[in-house]
């Protein structure tokens, strides 16, 4: 009898600490995105400053990086020249998109006219758009082939190496 | 007919500058259940949104929490179920864009298996072993404390000897 015990108490901590350790390192905010590999949900909003309606099957047969953030949101403020500058470098090549949740419009319009931009941003009305996305905090960015379909996402302020290796796999799969 | 060209290409340009924002219907189809509005509107929307995650939040439901993004999601359940949405098709929406985390209560499927069993098998298995540990205890003899006899004992030796009696 002791021995079934001790045995079941050892499988049952193993097993425990399998899972546990399974979790070690892992950031307990990234959660895999079920969107990975689907047809990106499509959406057409309004663009800060020109009013114009911007759509995102406008985009198809390019890559698309999609890129969701707000101003009340300090680690946009780190990634906003990273995207910006890789925009202006592959004009032509890949398209970018911001969209601005949960935000004001002035406040949007301020922060681009004091940091300056490189393509559309669009403001995302109740935040169904990022509800649509899986978007559970900004920044997040989605990697988008010529298909529309999202390849990969970002979680948290992307910096240019990851930019870049993100939009290799959108141009290529 | 120049008229007619420039009616067409106005309705064309206002059918350009129409926002779309994605709809539940492009992912789960026509609703399936009928409108509801009144308390039973907020009575649904309650029932729903507890069983929907804030993922902005430490385990609380988008009916407890009142960060921003909980709200936007308990606007759009309240919608949904004012069209005529089911609670079933609604928390498909939501797993489709957030996956099985967004549901408080996980599905009985794949590893989500192990979160329903484990504990019930946990359980059996510590049952079973305490009553068979209780279970031995009580069939196990108990030990009689050893009784001295007069060779070991002087004392109970004279006493035996005084009263005359051997055992």
């Amino acid at each position: 009898m002791n021995r079934v015990v001790l045995i079941a108490g050892i499988l049952i901590t193993v097993a425990l600490v399998a899972i546990l350790s399974a979790g070690l390192g892992k950031d307990p905010q990234h959660i895999d995105s079920p969107l990975i590999g689907k047809q990106a949900p499509d959406f057409a909003l309004k663009a800060v400053g020109t009013g114009e309606t911007i759509d995102l099957t406008q985009f198809r047969g390019k890559p698309l990086v999609v890129n969701f953030w707000a101003t009340w949101c300090r680690p946009c403020y780190e990634e906003h020249p990273v995207l910006v500058s890789n925009a202006q470098m592959m004009q032509g090549q890949v398209q970018f998109l911001g969209v601005v949740f949960q935000d004001k419009e002035e406040k949007i319009q301020q922060f681009l006219n004091e940091r300056g931009t490189a393509y559309p941003t669009l403001v995302d009305q109740a935040g169904k758009t990022a509800i649509a996305y899986g978007v559970g905090g900004v920044p997040e960015t989605f990697f988008l082939n010529k298909d529309g379909r999202i390849v990969d996402k970002f979680v948290g302020p992307i910096d240019s190496e990851s930019l870049q290796t993100n939009i290799r796999k959108a141009m290529t799969q | 007919m120049k008229r007619l060209i420039l009616l067409l290409m106005l309705a064309t340009s206002l059918v350009a500058q129409e926002v779309k924002i994605p709809d539940a219907e492009q992912f789960v189809g026509k609703p399936q259940g009928q409108p509801v509005s009144g308390a039973l509107l907020d009575q649904r929307t309650n029932e729903t949104g507890g069983l929907l995650r804030c993922p902005v939040c430490q385990g609380m439901s988008i009916a407890d929490s009142p960060s921003e993004m909980a709200v936007n999601m308990k606007h759009q359940v309240r919608e949904l179920i004012a069209r005529g949405y089911t609670q079933e098709q609604i928390l498909r929406y939501f797993e489709r864009s957030y996956g099985q985390f967004v549901l408080l209560k996980p599905k009985f499927q794949g590893v989500n298996t192990l979160v329903w069993i484990l504990p019930i098998i946990a359980l059996a298995v510590g049952a079973f072993a305490i009553f068979s540990m209780m279970g031995k205890s009580g069939s196990q003899p108990v030990d009689e404390p050893p009784v001295a006899t007069a060779e070991e004992d002087p004392y109970l030796a004279e006493v035996r000897k005084l009263t005359g009696r051997q055992s």
